[in-house]
């Protein structure tokens, strides 16, 4: 069972892990890589994101569990260590810490070694590229091999813990998804730069850390007296790409992971 | 319920303030929540916040949002940023009546979202006044923040209508340690 952290909670060995993980995807260029998952989300065409509907948790569920599954097969063979496993963390943007110190530590850039977390490839053709460009300036860095860019803004405008419980006060699973997804718009917004724009927020490795955090709410809520399962209508709906259903995100224990409790101080 | 095509032009036509009344004709009911609904919102361009302010027809960008400038709250819209697709690829069709048509809804199919001004809603009722405008001031999220600016031709929605519930769940308070 995968276990998913705060980010400032990981230990330096994970720390490691994750970064290697990350890294070791950077350099393939196939289905396995990072490009193709962080292209599910946006570019290239077809964009298979859902936003601005009641598909947007389960959707998004289904997308980090298949990115969480890739990380971790190609830091294994990277390592060649069939044993080590990658969690993606989550990002507590609501949280006293982050309000003083903006996008955490582990995923800023450092002085003395590239920080894989910093900042990712942006893996589009030329045609794309041109228009990410001309539509989205300051979202990705120039040059023949781009990569993602933030502008992020001051710390104590992101979502407080008084908005995050008063999503967690939902009675509704569609009431409490908009509440929760117009946070979410909030904190992509607040970074900046690649995130800022659906086509390619999820190239920018804090995308994944972002959307742990959203992933999580959404599992404290099920967990508590007003968790609701969605709609049954909606149960049975595709999530494409992935060969998952609606059903099948909603036992976060079937899909071989859980979240740590939250550790203060 | 409010149009935007309804909407006058604010300051410097950079916000768009609606005549939304409340209470309307109907007597005041009490109400634990109330939720500013807004529908039919595109998200096709750029991402965007809009701020809401209650009875402050004059609010711009540069407004504060305190709640003696009728700050309510705001929402935000994750954009695309344009269409990257070919002619065509980003228009929405309508909605299909045809029950075999499994196909997924197009991506930039426009949404509902809501702002709760529970608060700033019941700080005009206590003064002894009445909602008589909400203002809507559109800011830009571009990708560079010194580019951000008033942006009144991204707000893009069909209607604006005020929602008032009486619920005991309101109050009540979740943990999330």
């Amino acid at each position: 069972m995968g276990v998913r952290k705060n980010v400032n909670g990981l230990t330096p060995a994970e720390l490691v892990e994750l970064r290697d993980a990350f890294d070791a995807s950077y350099q393939l260029a196939d289905d396995r890589g990072y490009g193709f998952h962080a292209g599910i989300h946006g570019l290239p065409l077809p964009m298979y994101c859902r936003h601005g509907s009641i598909l947007f948790l389960p959707w998004h569920r289904a997308y980090l569990y298949f990115f969480e599954r890739a990380l971790t097969d190609v830091l294994r063979a990277a390592r060649g260590d069939q044993t080590v496993r990658v969690s993606l963390p989550w990002w507590d943007w609501s949280s006293d810490a982050t309000h003083s110190q903006g996008v955490p530590t582990a995923y800023q850039a450092t002085d003395n070694a590239a920080n894989p977390l910093s900042a990712g490839p942006v893996v589009l053709g030329p045609s794309d590229l041109q228009l990410v460009r001309d539509n989205l300036p300051g979202a990705i860095s120039a040059g023949d091999d781009p990569v993602t860019l933030r502008d992020p803004d001051d710390p104590d405008e992101l979502p407080r813990q008084a908005t995050v419980a008063r999503a967690l006060s939902s009675t509704t699973f569609a009431g409490f998804s908009q509440i929760l997804e117009g946070i979410h718009n909030g904190v992509h917004g607040w970074v900046g730069g690649a995130m800022s724009a659906v086509p390619i927020a999820a190239f920018d490795p804090i995308f994944w850390a972002h959307h742990s955090m959203i992933d999580r709410l959404w599992y404290l809520w099920q967990l508590s007296p007003r968790g609701r399962n969605p709609p049954a209508s909606l149960l049975d709906r595709a999530l494409p790409p992935f060969p998952m259903t609606v059903r099948q995100t909603l036992d976060i224990s079937t899909l071989g992971y859980e979240y740590a409790a939250q550790v203060i101080g | 319920m409010v149009t935007l095509a309804a909407a006058r032009a604010g300051q410097n036509d950079q916000t768009r303030v609606l005549d939304l009344a409340f209470p309307g004709d109907a007597e005041q009911a009490p109400f634990s929540r109330a939720d500013l609904v807004v529908s039919g919102v595109g998200h096709s361009a750029l991402s965007y916040e809009v701020r809401v302010f209650l009875n402050n027809p004059d609010a711009t960008a540069e407004t504060p949002r305190s709640p003696e400038q009728g700050y309510g709250g705001r929402y935000t819209v994750f954009g695309h940023g344009g269409c990257y697709g070919d002619e065509g690829h980003c228009d929405v069709p309508a909605a299909s009546d045809d029950v075999t048509d499994l196909r997924p809804e197009h991506p930039l199919t426009p949404f509902t979202t809501y702002v709760t001004i529970t608060e700033a809603l019941q700080r005009v009722l206590a003064a002894g006044q009445v909602l008589r405008t909400i203002t809507l001031v559109p800011v830009s999220l571009t990708p560079r923040r010194a580019d951000r600016a008033p942006a009144p031709e991204l707000l893009d929605l069909d209607d604006v209508s005020l929602q008032t519930y009486l619920t005991t769940t309101d109050a009540a308070q979740v943990t999330t340690a």
